[in-house]
């Protein structure tokens, strides 16, 4: 087989593989499931656009963050506040939120630079317990009747219906909010795939592995440190905003409870870190692998009746095992250790293939 | 930048195979049009043209006219009546798990004698559970599925008051009637939102109105402490207080709140402790109940203590340790643990059918004998109703008329709602902790506040 005939086939199997994922998400999931399906998908999107950004940070350039969940919290306030209270469209919100996040995310990037691994976790740790604080502090309650780690209402049904200009077969509200994350998520992934492979990606590897090297090679550590810090809060807050539109409120206790931040981190680790699909992996895991655990555990396990209770105790429990025994089989993520047993059955495949050939 | 230096991707450009694939996913997107689900029900851009005419009662005080009359009895199929309910199973909250216990014992005894009748017609009650960790996004996930796969005809007892009021707008377009939410916020009373009824359980400001009014009497230079959780429950007793408290000779000292998420309050009431006053309100619920009275305990602290009527359960007390002896609070329900309440019939039956369908289940416990009454109440709002669709059950469980022996519902006592009055657990019961019993003993006489709640209640609370 020579080299052109294996670049044809691959395509024809990339080809075929986008088509049918187009027509998965694009339209088999939101027109033939109901609100309950296409919101967890929606969810699955968001909180893998979430992992996407914090991907580019710690898979990309090596700088750990766990409190990405206050950058998600800040798009999702400033899209419940400005939808709420200013009557803005959903989409005018994106470029806002973006705006912000990106700015908060310089702010927060420079004294980041001064610290390095675990201590920049710690600093990060800061923003996800100051975030529902500030906020429950200075944010009326006036203002936002849908914000709040308590005080929460739930946004109007009108303000979630999807807008005018859009197609007739995005009609109700939650195929609205899955048909927006769903964009929101395939431009992100676009744009990362494009960003990883551009100069700026390079740079932020060079970094990662090797601080001095990259420096003595013109690289400008402080901005590049800066941007990626600033695009991965970026992802975050943008992945804040469709949040609203699916759970139809904003709230920060998930922030206060590190719930999201950790998320994130464990999405990026399942699906494998400085992979571009990965993090999109395994948020979609992370959103199911907990509602199905819990869902479909067995109330008798041979002889023994299992009650709720120790249901609820044993599903976390099984995802936690579940967790230990992916990273010991696939350190490299799903999409990461896919790869590489991948490869490594390709070339065997060729060698075993060619062996005759040369007996 | 060094133009020098290469940093020079091994590709700068899209290789041609990606730039297609990538054209074909989104050509896919946008391209994809007509079809659609077998039924699209919620919140489509299309207003139904026609309202439930002709099936809504003159008396209406629920507007229908945005409701898809198609779905009015969702959830009934056959003789089956499927209603959802979203509580915490887990997490710090999990302790209301015992509502579910309850209310399972009592639909199973009353399906077991052949269920409900309405308008002459037997039905089997199944209720659908979800655990929402007492989160509110996730009470939001769950009621959509509840309504939209589940299919369930209302909801019913959905635990905690910024849980409600993040679905309050759901089943207000859906037109679903989210029936006896186990919450005593006055927002319920809000007449944007006809689709939502609270439960027996007493609205928070009556719970001040009561204690105020015994502090008037038995201590009324009495210099208050009030702790509270930080949302929207919390506040309810903090603003309620601070407008009862007024114009009276009792005096607020001092005020701490705590983080709803959790349940540690040892510095807020070590610091409430240090301020010398004699009278201790506790406006929390749940873990933080015991966790103040032990608390103050430790600290050396003995004020005249109030606790929340949400947490009226002998489990609670036996945690609050020396600290609950003489704790104050109201109650809708008769104490099972007591005694003195053996021998009424309805403690009896509550106790056998509990232990029969639910043997894991407390039968002391107030939380469970909560669930237990309130699913009593649910199959009485179900049979008072004319017919069997959303309207007519709401319309019914707002114009309820002198319900009595309810569950455990306290003998004597009646609970009604009308046009005006939305609020059903206005008659009540002050009740004392006892240690040494275990168990509350009643102070005084029943309180009957009947359609007091709206004027005893900051008007900023009922409007929000």
């Amino acid at each position: 087989m020579t080299a052109d005939r294996i670049r044809i086939v691959r395509a024809v199997v990339a080809i075929a593989l986008v088509v049918a994922a187009a027509y998965v998400f694009g339209w088999y999931i939101p027109q033939f499931y109901e609100s309950t399906t296409t919101y967890l998908w929606a969810e699955a999107f968001y909180i893998g656009v979430a992992a996407m950004g914090l991907n580019l940070l710690t898979g990309y350039n090596g700088q750990v963050s766990i409190g990405h969940g206050a950058f998600f919290g800040l798009g999702m306030y400033t899209t419940a506040i400005l939808m709420e209270s200013h009557n803005w469209p959903f989409v005018a919100t994106l470029p806002v939120v973006a705006l912000i996040t990106f700015g908060v995310g310089v702010l927060v990037g420079f004294p980041a630079l001064r610290v390095k691994g675990l201590y920049l976790a710690l600093v990060t740790l800061v923003l996800a317990v100051l975030f529902p604080e500030l906020t429950n502090r200075f944010v009326p309650h006036d203002l936002c009747k849908t914000c709040g780690t308590s005080q929460v209402g739930e946004l109007a049904r009108s303000k979630l219906r999807p807008p005018s200009w859009v197609p007739h077969f995005v009609g109700a509200n939650d195929q609205w909010a899955y048909y927006a994350a769903l964009v929101v998520a395939v431009v992100g992934l676009v744009v990362l795939a494009l960003l990883v492979r551009s100069r700026f990606g390079r740079a932020l590897i060079a970094v990662r592995d090797h601080e001095a090297a990259a420096e003595t090679v013109g690289i400008n550590i402080a901005r590049v440190k800066v941007i990626a810090f600033a695009t991965s809060a970026l992802y975050a807050g943008v992945a804040g905003s469709c949040f609203v539109l699916v759970k139809r409120l904003a709230t920060a206790s998930s922030v206060s409870t590190f719930q999201l931040s950790i998320e994130f981190l464990v999405a990026v680790v399942i699906g494998g870190t400085a992979t571009v699909l990965g993090p999109f992996v395994g948020g979609v895991i992370v959103v199911f692998s907990g509602r199905y655990i819990s869902e479909s555990f067995p109330s008798t396990l041979l002889f023994w009746h299992i009650d709720d209770s120790v249901k609820n105790l044993l599903s976390p429990a099984i995802y936690g095992i579940g967790l230990i025994l992916l990273m010991y089989v696939l350190p490299d993520g799903i999409v990461g250790g896919g790869r590489r047993v991948g490869i490594t059955a390709w070339r065997n495949l060729r060698r075993r293939k060619r062996a005759p050939a040369a007996r | 930048m060094n133009d020098d230096v290469r940093c020079e991707p091994r590709s700068r450009r899209l290789r041609p195979t990606r730039l297609i694939a990538l054209g074909a996913a989104l050509s896919l997107l946008v391209a994809a049009c007509g079809g659609g689900r077998s039924n699209s029900d919620n919140g489509t851009t299309t207003n139904p043209t026609t309202a439930s005419s002709g099936s809504t009662p003159s008396t209406s005080v629920i507007d229908t006219s945005q409701c898809d009359p198609s779905t009015l009895t969702q959830g009934i199929t056959g003789n089956t009546i499927k209603i959802g309910t979203s509580l915490p199973l887990s997490g710090t909250y999990s302790a209301f798990s015992g509502i579910l216990q309850g209310e399972t014992a009592y639909f199973d005894y009353i399906n077991a004698l052949g269920g409900v009748t309405v308008a002459g017609k037997k039905y089997q009650i199944k209720l659908v559970s979800k655990d929402d960790a007492y989160d509110a996004a996730q009470t939001s996930t769950n009621v959509d599925s509840l309504i939209n796969s589940d299919k369930v005809f209302a909801l019913f007892n959905n635990v905690g008051t910024k849980n409600n009021l993040g679905i309050r707008e759901t089943v207000n377009s859906d037109c679903v009637p989210n029936l006896l939410i186990a919450s005593g916020a006055v927002q319920w009373g809000n007449p944007k939102y006809p689709w939502m009824l609270g439960s027996e359980l007493v609205p928070y400001p009556l719970e001040m109105q009561e204690f105020v009014n015994y502090l008037k009497k038995n201590k009324p230079n009495a210099k208050i402490a009030l702790l509270y959780a930080n949302d929207d429950f919390g506040q309810s007793y903090q603003q309620s207080l601070e407008q009862l408290v007024k114009g009276t000779s009792l005096s607020i000292v001092k005020q701490a709140s705590y983080n709803a998420e959790g349940s540690d309050v040892k510095a807020q009431v070590t610091d409430l402790a240090a301020s010398k006053a004699d009278t201790f309100v506790l406006g929390g619920t749940l873990l933080a109940c015991p966790n103040a009275l032990n608390a103050a305990h430790d600290a050396g602290w003995k004020p005249l203590t109030y606790m929340s009527g949400t947490c009226v359960s002998k489990l609670l007390f036996q945690l609050g340790g020396a600290g609950a002896d003489g704790v104050i609070s109201v109650t809708p329900l008769m104490d099972p643990a007591d005694p003195a309440n053996a021998s009424n019939p309805a403690v009896q039956l509550y106790k056998q059918q509990v232990a029969k369908y639910q043997p894991k289940a407390d039968t002391g416990d107030g939380i469970v004998a909560y669930g237990w009454s309130t699913a009593a109440l649910m199959q009485k709002i179900l049979e008072a109703s004319p017919k069997l669709d959303r309207v007519s059950v709401m319309e019914t469980a707002r114009t309820l008329k002198g319900i009595k022996d309810t569950g455990l519902q306290l003998p004597g006592s009646t609970w009604d709602t009308s046009k005006t009055d939305w609020f059903v657990g206005e008659t009540f019961q002050l009740v004392k902790y006892n240690r040494a019993e275990g168990h509350s003993d009643p102070i005084g006489t029943i309180t009957d506040l009947d359609g007091k709640t709206a004027e005893l209640s900051p008007p900023s609370l009922l409007k929000s």
